[in-house]
């Protein structure tokens, strides 16, 4: 009965990035709420899902394959698309530009 | 089996978070708004097909939820590509 808390944490937390995703009046902190949540809402499901499962050895390598690829290339692709954005000339709705002070 | 209900609802959850972040991608106002919607339906599909895998025990659906990710990076990296060098020439 123990994976029942990855396995809610990892739903919340997907329902909660997406309402930010929805909410949020930026394309970076859409970008945040996105990238964040859901690196960090599948990683709790795939746990979930390799305490829940009961098959061969290899699978649950599988799935732990799968959480190590997630956690690596989810922050790099949204490192990215930030970056790039960035770059189009759409500027984030803040006071203080910080990445402009050095990117001149 | 309560099992099955906890994945069959977690399917059912990740469908609706998909749909929330589809908004994001019809109604987006520039093209990063867009990307980032997909990039977060692609990211929920992987799940969907990943408890599909584990309740059905067809183990194979595994490695197509490990190629979609990765299918996922290259299209991500090459639509950021895409954005900056748009940036350069406007």
């Amino acid at each position: 009965m123990l994976e029942i808390i990855p396995l809610l944490f990892g739903y919340s937390i997907m329902f909660f990035g997406s309402l930010g995703v929805i909410r949020f009046p930026d394309v970076y902190t859409r970008l945040h709420a996105a990238t964040k949540c859901d690196t960090g809402g599948i990683m709790g499901i795939v746990f979930g899902l390799m305490m829940i499962m009961d098959g061969p050895f290899v699978v649950k390598v599988k799935l732990l394959f799968l959480l190590v690829l997630i956690a690596l290339i989810n922050p790099m692709v949204s490192h990215a698309i930030a970056r790039g954005a960035y770059k189009m000339g759409i500027k984030p709705e803040v006071k203080v530009d910080m990445y402009a002070w050095d990117n001149p | 089996m309560a099992k099955e209900d906890l994945l069959v609802a977690g399917i059912g959850m990740l469908l609706f978070t998909a749909l929330m972040a589809m908004y994001r991608v019809i109604a987006g106002p520039t093209l990063a708004d867009r990307i980032v919607g997909l990039n977060t339906v692609t990211t929920k599909v992987v799940g969907i097909i990943a408890i599909l895998a584990v309740l059905w025990r067809e183990w194979y659906l595994i490695d197509a939820a490990i190629v979609l990710l990765m299918v996922n990076s290259v299209s991500g990296l090459i639509l950021a590509k895409y954005m900056e060098r748009r940036g350069r020439n406007a």
